[in-house]
């Protein structure tokens, strides 16, 4: 009897998986199924060069069209999966016959936070998320326009860049001090800041939107702090939350994601996630941790896949990602909630430096502005988790590759 | 018929190393592998960032800005997010001197 291995996620760990378990040389049935209506694609254009119509639909896509028919990949796109019977192994499909399976793997990612704010569901208030969100904010793009950014985190900040090199007028209102400021910091978030008053977005930190008004559609946003922004349009990024509903009642553990093991592995034999929605066990940090980048879904999908054939390969990939803003290319690496100090090598104020943070003189994560090698070459040194010496890192004549096991003496 | 072109003395690319030239108006990469010249396209495919700007390993070229890896023997993409290879580009080390054909 051939097997049955089931992908819940068309998106690009679930369409990775699904290539790679024929790949891996896997003869059994493979069903890839997916909520949204095109085949897998890559996300991170639709708030870069797919949003300001840079780039076409066609390279977005994480294998051709034709690739799944070609490969014996049974897809049903357009399908919601909504519940899981693990006793049983099937999956419930919303108006269509369950499919049963032997190995489930759950890439379902995320959706975007949605807070109770009046006026939300006024035309003209988005959130960018899937592909056709993203096209009813491209409709909406035009020199002139009026736009507010509601949140400044990577999607926000990303937003708001393209639509000023749209020719759209951006105002942007974050909670915060500065942008960014969980993840990278307020040194960070200010360089992060500056670069986008360089470019007239107006920005308010502090304040939070009250209410969405208008008649018909959207006319301005109100704040708590009493502002009223006039605008055609409004994006909102307030960040993702995992999709997790297919597993309630199985007995898999969901905690921040669906929790699963350095293999990808639920507690509930045969059911697997990996993508945004897996809160996974990484080897390196010793610890749970939940990424919602593009690379994460990108080589995770596959090691899930490898581990469904039982290859055993616990994914230990140091999570890694990049945000472009206007000419700026910022890149993160590794890990970390909390820090001793940030040590920079090259210059904030010229907008080309890495920034270390440091953590019991060990290097947890990394975030660089226009300085990518730096950054690339200080994956090695977060993955070896051994004691670096604080000059090593700030001097440029030292190649980041040759620090991997110095000891700070 | 494009001919070559000097762009450097050889001695001046080390091995492990790469740099990036104007050669009848395209930006080209040149890097040293074990002593071995490569001569390949300088901007990635994905977002026109210049290769020679990333690392090079053995036969790959790391893209600085998003991570893509092209093979520089033959362009190829080894790794996305790049889709499109690079060009690839005739190099040699003639009388002491770098000569690329674009």
């Amino acid at each position: 009897m051939l097997e049955t291995f089931v992908i819940v996620g068309a998106s690009l760990a679930g369409g990775g998986a699904a290539a790679t378990l024929r790949q891996e040389g896997f003869d059994g049935r493979v069903i890839l199924i997916g909520a949204e209506p095109q085949p897998p694609y890559e996300r991170p254009p639709l708030s870069k060069e797919y949003l300001r119509g840079e780039s076409s639909f066609e390279q977005t896509l994480v294998q051709s069209s034709d690739f799944y028919g070609e490969n014996g990949i049974e897809t049903r796109f357009g399908v919601r999966a909504s519940r899981v019977d693990p006793a049983k192994k099937v999956i419930e499909l919303d108006g269509e016959e369950g499919v049963a399976y032997d190995k489930l793997l759950v890439a379902t990612g995320g959706r975007n936070r949605r807070f109770p704010v009046p006026g939300l569901d006024l035309e003209g208030v988005y959130d960018l998320r899937t592909m056709a969100d993203c096209e009813r904010i491209r409709a909406e793009i035009g020199p002139g326009r009026k736009a507010v950014v509601v949140g400044m985190g990577f999607i926000g900040s990303e937003v708001a860049a393209s639509l000023r090199q749209s020719g759209v007028n951006v105002v942007v209102v974050d909670r915060n001090k500065v942008p960014l400021r969980r993840v990278l910091g307020e040194e960070v978030g200010q360089v992060i800041e500056v670069i986008h008053r360089d470019h007239e977005a107006t920005l308010i930190f502090e304040d939070t939107v009250a209410a969405f008004k208008g008649a018909d559609r959207v006319e301005r946003v109100v704040t708590q702090g009493g502002r009223r922004i006039e605008c055609d349009f409004v994006v909102v990024g307030l960040g993702v939350e995992p999709v997790t509903e297919l597993l309630a009642d199985t007995g898999a553990e969901i905690d921040n994601g669906i929790a699963v093991d350095e293999f990808c592995r639920t507690g509930v034999e045969g059911i697997y996630a990996a993508g945004d929605v897996a809160n996974h066990y990484h080897p390196v940090f010793e610890r749970r941790i939940r990424v919602e980048h593009w690379q994460n879904a990108l080589n995770q999908g596959p090691a899930a896949a490898r581990n469904m054939l039982g290859k055993d390969e616990p994914y230990d990939d140091i999570p890694w990602f990049w945000s472009d803003q206007y000419d700026f290319n910022l890149q993160y690496t590794g890990f970390h909630t909390e820090w001793d100090e940030v040590i920079v090598r090259g210059s904030m104020e010229e907008r080309n430096f890495v920034a270390f943070y440091r953590k019991d003189e060990r290097v947890l994560a990394a975030v660089a502005v226009n300085r990518g090698k730096d950054l690339r070459r200080s994956m090695r040194l977060i993955k070896a988790q051994r004691p670096v010496d604080a000059t090593k890192l700030q001097d440029p004549d030292v190649d980041l590759r040759a620090l991997v096991g110095t000891v700070h003496k | 018929m494009a001919e070559f072109e000097v762009v450097l003395g050889a001695d001046n690319l080390k091995e492990g190393e790469m740099q990036a030239f104007d050669v009848g108006g395209n930006k080209i990469a040149v890097a040293n592998v074990a002593g071995k010249f490569y001569a390949f396209g300088d901007a990635c495919t994905h977002m026109q960032c210049s290769l020679a700007g990333g690392d090079l390993e053995e036969t790959t070229v790391i893209c600085p800005c998003h991570g893509s890896e092209f093979d520089v023997t033959n362009g190829e993409v080894l790794r996305g997010p790049a889709r499109e290879p690079v060009g690839a580009y005739e190099v040699r080390a003639e009388g002491g001197n770098l000569e690329i054909k674009s």
